[in-house]
Order: structure tokens, then C-alpha cells, then sequence
């Protein structure tokens, strides 16, 4: 064939690696930033990858994907081999209607395997639970646990179910190419059946062994979803901590442990290149090449015979890992633990350090996304938390629900230094679930480099003067809330006509494309950025917007003349937690003077606590030689005149909640 | 002998039956039933299918989105891939390599990358900024994030390589005796693409259409960060019912039976098409 002239070809190459590789190397690039934007240069600096090490929660999010993917793989592979040399002996039309099944997970999208695969955990965790319940109450002898809940294991099992296709696929044609006189011939020489598989079966099909196990493993560690709906809420794989972070700010850390995975791959592919280079020179005479490592991923089912690992080597080395993370795994077992769960960036984590060195209690710390996200999680099973931070009115309805568990206040001394005007208030009036964590206003935030005036109104967000530029709350509750204080009525109206006329105020605003977008922690990024002026959010989450803001963002924060919503959070532990104990512990820990002041000065939410809301100026004036900002002292626990403009939300009935959920969900479509 | 080796089937046979089968027939008994808001209890109903049509709009636009990324990514997919089974071997391996790493860095991540890249005060902005294009429009910033083609250019950049895979794999096994016969006989190179090329790759276009639009329609995240919560898709509808604000597992077991349905009714006029063709290469 003649040569044609490739530059054009190649540009149009050249440009599609652009186009993939751009977001990676920014990625790259940022991870030696010197501040933590992922816009803002500001010098080159290793500083992410030292934290990286020291960052507890994606270190163990990073080994528990690592886990996962690896067990997963084994198994999948040893029961895919199998199953597909099974498959293989059975008739063409049992096989072929077998392999139709076997082709569900792969052409199901993954959201449709994670549900599925979610609800029947759950509904095998009820049966369960009941059976478990009458085996108990029959007999004595043996004490098969009632609650069963999403984790690791479920999510291992998931890993599998997608995994084993995957792996017959690949093994299948390999069995089909093999000449199926071979192991009657091995067996008439005197092998016994065994001797005929590993020497004559397993030599043959190894090589779709090999890209199956690859091709499985790639699958496991690029999973989000499947993982997101089956793991519940203990464990965490990166990805998964990666999409929490996403909705707030992305930590440079996550940068740099992925430029270093995907630096580990590609040195792997470097020396595999060098090493095919090297032998391809040498076999030259022989005209024989040797696939390469991606190539067997990508065309495993062509891909000619070759010893790619040496025989055991690939088992070995999987027994030591899967010894190494039995002995880690059962270590980490019998430690006392307990699970908490909070919101994003809503402690200060030297404070989870602290608790375990002074207890040896590990903190096994995940955070939701909203009230509403957690009351889901709960809901589904997926949770076995032991401390939740609720806000005020879903601990009314988790209350009504009966899934909180009474405390025992003698276990918690530091209940008495909570502020008498945070106890006995109307989401718990006898004060027998709670203790407060934190308190503050809903208010809007807006940059006051993009508005022209202060906004004095909610209405600011409505009526399109600052079109494409409002960033709307993404909860139900805080967004019809703010819409209602504007028309004028209570914030906890079960009024229906009260409540769709506040929802069309904020469908026509949407209609209007008023709103650059829903956000919720996302808000962070979207104001300190400057890439949005108006949005509606907590008083404590501006105040750390603040330090964060970006050259020539001038972020203020502001009470609408209508009002606003004042809220606190509590402590509560959830009915039938499995550490109770802990639980108080730790309630104990975090209601300290110590602890308040620790997490006020990080998160900058006021605390309830009397004696650490008081002390706060002075301990800020003694850490940092500098005063406090009155005026910022003021956002954060706003004074009694201003609270008594602000309203506390109370819970709903079940048919205004549900009310709500419809609205909310006809806004997205 | 090999009465004894069917047995090795035998476990994954139930395995299949509880891990594949019976998930799919509990997610269709959440889709036919509903709780009361009241007492909890579920109760039999078609209610969850027929009150979809509310979300009528999510349908069309994930469809909508999800086939215009899949149009995309075969025409950036099939001319790189055609052109790179024209290179020689040590290009191919190469290029091979390349579009299979990025599937090593999470996909979140990337996705993250590209809002830093589309914010209206982000890296494409100020770039404009800085070379006076923006002044030159009068525009403070063009408005990337949060619109539909945000969304599609997300899907485009993190399902392309499952339509190169495939197309690739065909192509570089093709026969080229055939297009030489056709060149013999008088064919010039459009008629020979036409004639002989494409016919004999659709499999794996098939292949790589289905890889591509299957993750497009039920994305979730990708809608999420580069759609900014306004266009909502199909997998946020579902995500919203079991793990979002909006908890009723029953709705989301009716979207997720709908959206299956669909996908598999597409999957299977697929196949018709590609009935007789060599059985296309996934992945």
C-alpha cells in the first residue's frame, strides 16, 4: 500500500489525547500547589503530599479500595474460572441461556445494580433480623446477632457479583478454542482428572485468566456507584470520598494520592513497554510479539498465549496480602469503636485524635451530605451510626419515629455547662434525647464586588436582578423556608396554599433561570471562587468562606429585614446503638469546654456551650495576638435581638413533609 | 467426562439466581408497592408507574443528553480509532495505552477538573479574560457551567475511551486482503469505506454505542457537578429516592424497572442489527 500523508490523522489523534489528558494534568499540576485552590496558582510546593500521610480518612478510604478491589478480584476470578469451565461442559442452548443471566450486570447500567443489589441486602438484613430473633428466643445455646447492616462485606459481595462476568467472558473463548480432545488424551496417558486440569486446562485458558483478573480489577477500582449504593455508611472507598468532597471543597490531599496511583501505573506501563521493546528485539527471528499489559486489557478475549506472571507468583502473593489484611483487619476488630456521624468539615479532627489517644476508642467519623440525606441513610438500612448531629426539627421526627435512644445524663457531666437557653427546647422539651453541638442563622451571603447594593431581602433571590449569579439552597426545608419568611408566613406553616405559592416563587425564579445552580457545600467552591454572587447559607459556613475567599471576592453576610431561621444541632445516639458506652464517651468529650473552643475557632459555628462562648474572644486574643472581630463574633452567636427575629423550625406532619418531598423533586424536573 | 465438569457450574448457577435474578425481582416488588406516609406499611399499587409522568421532562432530557453524547463519541471515537489501526504496532500500543490510563484516576476527580476548568470564574474564563475575547463580546464570562452541553461534554470526555475500545478492536483485525480485493476491483477509498469497512465494524460500533449511552443515561454525578443541579437526569432522579433529600425507595425501584426495560428493549434491537456480525468485543 502506498503511504498517505498522516499529519492529518495524527492532529485529529493528538488532539483527542488533548482533550483527555488536559483535566488530568491540571489535576496534576495542582497537586504541587502551594495554596489549596484548584484554580489559583500560587506556587509549587510538596506540602499535599506530606499531609496526604497524616490524612486519616483518605488513607483508609484509599486501603479500603485497595482491599476491596483485590479481594474481589481473587474471588471473581477463582469462582469465574470455574464457573465458565462449567458452563462450558454443559449443552450449547443451557449455556447460551445461562450466559444471558451472566450478562445482566455488564449491560445494566450500574445505578440499576447498586439498587437492586442494595435492596436485596436490605431485605435479606429483615428477614434476617427476624429469624435471628426467633432462633435467639428458641434456644440458648448460640447468639446470632439481630442487626445486620451494609459494610464492607456487602459491598465485597457486590464487588463479586459485577466482577465474575467480566472474568467468564474473557476465560469463555479461550475454552472454546481448546482442542477438546486434550484432556481425553491426558487422561488416556494417566492423568487423573485433577492432573488433566491443572497441567492440560488451566495452562491453556490462562492467558483469558490473566485479562479477566486485569479487566476485573480495573472495574473495581473505577467503581463509584455500585459501591455508593452498597456500602453503606461505615465504610468508604476513595471514590466515594471523593464524591463527598466534591460537594464541598476538594482537598489538594485527593490530588496528590491520585497522581501518585496513576503515577504507580504508568511507571508499570513504561516498564512493561521497555521490557516488550527489549523483547521484541529478540524475538524478531521468530516474529512472535508479545501483547502488552494494556492490550490484554483491552483485547483480552485475542490476546496470544504468553506466561505473563510466572506460575504462583500471582497466588502467593495474594495469600500473603490476604493473611496481611486479616491480622490488620482483626486488629483493628477488637478495638473498642464508635461511629459517628456529622457534616462536612464540622469538626475539628484534632479533636477525634485527642479522643482516641485519651480513650483508645476508635472514631469511625462519616459525614451526610443533609438532614434529609441522613434521614435516608437511616432509613435504608445502610447505616449502623451510633452518634448522629441532627438539626432541630429532624430530631423531632426521628424522635417521633422512635429511632433515638435516651441518654444517660450522668454519664455526661458536661451537659451542665450547656447554656440553660439551649435545653429544653421545643424538638425535645423534656431534654431526654440531646445535646447540643452547635447553633446559628440561615442567612444570605453575597459578594459584594457583584451586587450593586446590600441586599436587605430574600426577594434578592427571586427576582432575577442577578440573573445566573444566585446559587439556590439545595434542601427543601431551608429553600421553601426562606421563600415563605419572604411572603410573610411562619416558616412552619402547614398551610398548603401558603406552601405552593412559596414554591412557585422559587419554579418561576428557576423557570426564569435565575439560579446559576443547587448547591449545597458545593456553595464553598461556587462564592470563595467568585463564581457566583448571592447564595443562601449557615453563618458558621461563611465564616470559613471568608478565610478562603479569593483575590478580589469581598464575601459579607447579612439577616434579611423578614427574618431568618436560628437552629441548633444536637448529639443524639440511635436506637439500639451498638456502642452505647463510647457513644457517651465521646457525647461527653465534644460537650467539654476544651472541645467547644477547639471546634468553635475551626468551624466557626457558636457553641452552646456557656463557658466556651464566653472565653472565645479572650482565648482567640491569647492563640492568635490579634483581637476578634467583634462584628464576626456577632454572625457567629448573634445576640438575643437579633435571635428574636429569627424563627426555629419546627417538625412537619408526615403530610406536609410529604408535601415538600413532591415539590422538591418537581423543581429539578 | 463431562457430566463431571458441568457440575462446576452448578454454584454460580445459584449464585447468579440470588446475586443477579433475585435483586431484580425484589426491586420489582418495591416498584409495585408503596409505604404509607402514615404507618409505614407498604400496600400493593401501580402508582409509582403511573405518577411518573411527572418526570416526563428527566426522561427526555437524560435520553436526549445521553444519545447526543453517544453521536459525539462516535464521531471523535471512529475516526480515532480508524486512523490509529493505520499506524504501526509501537503507535498503537502506545496510543492504546494512553486511552485506557485514565481510567486509573477517578473519574470523580476528572469530572471535578473540568468544573475548575467551566466555573464562570474558572481557568477557561480567565484565559479568555486574559486575551480580551470576553471584552471583546462585552461579556463579563460565558456561562459553562450548569447548562446541558456542560453535561454532555462530561459524558463525552469520561465514556469516549468504551467507544474507541471496541471500534478499535474490530478494525485492527480486519481483513485487509478484503479491502485490497475491493481496491482490485475498481473501488475508489470512499466506496471502499462505505463498502466494505464500515459494514464489517459495526459490531463494534454496536458494542461501543451501548457502552457509552448505557453509563450516559443513568449518570448521576457527572449531571450533578457539571450540571450544577439543574439538569437533572435520570440517575439523580433515582439517587434523590434512596440516598438524597427525597427518600422513597419504592419511586426509585419504578424509575430504575423503567429505565432497565428501556435500556434492555434498545439493547435488543441492537442486537437484531448486529445479528450474524462476529460478536462484537466488550471492552
Amino acid at each position: 500500500m502506498k503511504r498517505q500523508n498522516r499529519f492529518g490523522s495524527r492532529l485529529f489523534i493528538g488532539l483527542t489525547f488533548l482533550f483527555l489528558y488536559l483535566p488530568i494534568f491540571l489535576l496534576i499540576v495542582f497537586s504541587f500547589n502551594a495554596g489549596d485552590s484548584s484554580a489559583v496558582w500560587k506556587g509549587f510546593s510538596l506540602e499535599w503530599y506530606a499531609a496526604l500521610f497524616q490524612n486519616r480518612l483518605i488513607m483508609e478510604s484509599l486501603y479500603t479500595t485497595l482491599l476491596v478491589s483485590l479481594l474481589a478480584t481473587a474471588i471473581a476470578t477463582a469462582a469465574g474460572t470455574f464457573a465458565a469451565i462449567g458452563l462450558y461442559a454443559l449443552s450449547k442452548r443451557r449455556r447460551d441461556a445461562l450466559l444471558v443471566v451472566n450478562d445482566i450486570p455488564m449491560m445494566n447500567a450500574d445505578i440499576v445494580t447498586g439498587v437492586s443489589l442494595c435492596l436485596f441486602f436490605v431485605a435479606f438484613f429483615q428477614g434476617w433480623g427476624a429469624f435471628a430473633q426467633w432462633f435467639n428466643g428458641a434456644q440458648s445455646v448460640v447468639e446470632l446477632p439481630e442487626r445486620l447492616t451494609l459494610g464492607f462485606g456487602t459491598m465485597l459481595l457486590a464487588h463479586i457479583a459485577f466482577n465474575i462476568p467480566y472474568v467468564i467472558l474473557n476465560v469463555a473463548p479461550k475454552l472454546r478454542q481448546m482442542d477438546k480432545n486434550l484432556v481425553d488424551a491426558a487422561q488416556d496417558l494417566g492423568c487423573t482428572w485433577m492432573q488433566a486440569f491443572w497441567k492440560v486446562i488451566l495452562p491453556e485458558i490462562k492467558p483469558g485468566i490473566v485479562s479477566g483478573a486485569l479487566i476485573a480489577f480495573t472495574m473495581s477500582i473505577d467503581d463509584f456507584v455500585i459501591s455508593y449504593f452498597t456500602a453503606g455508611s461505615s465504610t468508604s472507598t476513595l471514590a466515594m470520598r471523593i464524591y463527598s468532597m466534591t460537594k464541598k471543597r476538594i482537598t489538594p490531599e485527593v490530588n496528590a494520592v491520585s497522581t501518585l496511583l496513576f503515577l504507580s501505573v504508568l511507571a508499570l506501563l513504561v516498564l512493561n513497554n521497555v521490557r516488550e521493546i527489549r523483547q521484541e528485539r529478540r524475538a524478531d527471528r521468530q516474529e512472535v510479539r508479545a501483547p502488552s499489559f494494556f492490550e490484554k486489557l483491552s483485547m483480552g478475549l485475542s490476546s496470544p498465549s504468553r506466561r505473563w506472571i510466572r506460575r504462583g507468583g500471582l497466588a502467593a502473593a495474594v495469600c500473603v496480602f490476604v493473611a496481611a489484611v486479616a491480622l490488620l483487619t482483626g486488629v483493628a476488630w477488637s478495638q473498642p469503636v464508635v461511629n459517628v456521624c456529622s457534616w462536612g468539615e464540622y469538626i475539628d479532627e484534632d479533636l477525634i485524635t485527642q479522643f482516641e489517644e485519651e480513650t483508645g476508642i476508635r472514631v469511625n467519623y462519616q459525614t451526610a451530605e443533609s438532614n434529609e440525606a441522613l434521614y435516608s441513610l437511616l432509613k435504608s438500612g445502610g447505616a449502623d451510626y451510633d452518634v448522629i448531629v441532627p438539626s432541630d426539627y429532624m430530631i423531632s421526627q426521628l424522635m417521633e419515629e422512635g429511632m433515638l435512644e435516651e441518654l444517660d445524663y450522668s454519664r455526661i457531666p458536661n451537659f451542665a455547662k450547656i447554656d440553660e437557653r439551649f435545653k429544653y427546647l421545643p424538638y425535645d422539651p423534656e431534654n431526654k434525647y440531646t445535646v447540643p453541638y452547635s447553633w446559628g442563622t440561615l442567612g444570605l451571603i453575597y459578594n459584594a464586588a457583584m451586587v450593586e447594593e446590600e441586599p436587605s431581602s430574600w426577594g434578592v433571590l427571586y427576582d432575577g436582578r442577578y440573573a445566573g449569579n444566585v446559587l439556590l439552597i439545595n434542601n427543601s426545608r431551608d429553600a421553601l423556608g426562606a421563600a415563605l419568611l419572604h411572603l410573610g408566613y411562619s416558616v412552619n406553616t402547614t398551610d398548603e396554599g401558603e406552601i405552593r405559592e412559596a414554591f412557585s416563587l422559587i419554579s418561576d425564579a428557576s423557570r426564569r433561570g435565575v439560579f446559576q445552580g443547587k448547591v449545597m457545600d458545593q456553595v464553598f467552591q461556587k462564592m470563595e471562587g467568585g463564581n457566583a454572587a448571592i447564595a443562601t447559607y449557615y453563618a458558621g459556613d461563611y465564616l470559613s468562606m471568608l478565610e478562603n475567599q479569593a483575590d478580589g471576592v469581598d464575601l459579607r453576610y447579612t439577616i434579611p429585614q423578614e427574618g431568618a431561621n436560628w437552629f441548633v444541632d444536637a448529639m443524639c445516639v440511635l436506637k439500639d446503638a451498638p456502642h452505647y458506652d463510647e457513644a457517651l464517651q465521646w457525647i461527653d468529650f465534644i460537650a467539654s469546654t476544651k472541645a467547644n473552643l477547639a471546634n468553635m475557632d475551626y468551624i466557626w459555628y457558636a457553641s452552646p456551650n456557656k463557658e466556651a462562648l464566653e472565653q472565645y474572644p479572650a482565648w482567640y486574643e491569647e492563640q492568635y495576638g490579634e483581637e476578634l472581630d467583634p462584628e464576626l463574633y456577632e454572625i457567629m452567636a448573634p445576640p438575643p435581638e437579633v435571635l428574636e427575629r429569627c424563627e426555629m423550625y419546627l417538625v412537619l406532619p408526615p403530610a406536609t413533609r410529604a408535601l415538600y418531598n413532591e415539590l422538591w423533586i418537581q423543581l429539578g424536573t | 467426562m463431562r457430566n463431571k465438569r458441568a457440575w462446576f457450574a452448578f454454584p454460580y448457577v445459584i449464585w447468579m439466581a440470588l446475586f443477579v435474578v433475585v435483586p431484580i425481582v425484589i426491586m420489582a416488588v418495591y416498584a409495585l408497592t408503596a409505604a404509607d406516609p402514615i404507618t409505614n406499611a407498604a400496600y400493593p399499587t401501580l402508582g409509582n408507574f403511573t405518577g411518573m409522568g411527572l418526570y416526563l421532562n428527566v426522561f427526555l432530557r437524560s435520553f436526549w443528553l445521553a444519545i447526543l453524547a453517544t453521536l459525539v463519541c462516535l464521531l471523535i471515537g471512529y475516526p480515532v480509532s480508524y486512523w490509529m489501526a493505520k499506524e504501526g504496532p509501537r503507535f498503537q500500543r502506545l496510543a492504546m495505552a494512553l486511552i485506557m490510563l485514565p481510567m486509573w484516576m477517578n473519574f470523580l476527580l476528572r469530572t471535578y477538573s473540568w468544573m475548575s476548568i467551566l466555573e464562570n470564574n474558572g481557568l477557561l474564563n480567565q484565559l479568555l479574560r486574559a486575551t480580551g475575547l470576553l471584552d471583546l463580546l462585552g461579556a463579563d464570562h460565558i456561562q459553562m457551567i450548569g447548562t446541558p452541553g456542560a453535561v454532555v461534554l462530561g459524558m463525552v470526555y469520561n465514556y469516549l475511551p468504551f467507544m474507541i475500545l471496541p471500534i478499535y478492536s474490530v478494525i485492527v483485525k480486519l481483513d485487509g486482503s478484503l479491502v485490497e480485493a475491493a481496491r482490485d476491483l475498481g473501488a475508489d477509498g470512499v466506496r471502499v469505506f462505505r463498502r466494505v469497512i464500515f459494514p464489517l465494524s459495526l459490531p463494534g460500533i454496536l458494542s461501543g454505542v451501548t457502552m457509552v449511552f448505557v453509563p450516559s443515561v443513568s449518570t448521576f454525578a457527572i449531571s450533578n457537578l457539571l450540571g450544577g443541579g439543574n439538569q437533572m437526569m435520570l440517575g439523580d432522579l433515582i439517587e434523590l429516592q434512596f440516598l438524597g433529600g427525597a427518600y422513597n425507595p419504592h419511586l426509585g425501584a419504578a424509575i430504575s424497572m423503567v429505565m432497565m426495560v428501556i435500556v434492555v428493549v434498545c439493547m435488543v434491537v441492537m442486537n437484531h442489527f448486529g445479528e450474524g456480525e462476529e460478536q462484537a468485543v466488550m471492552l
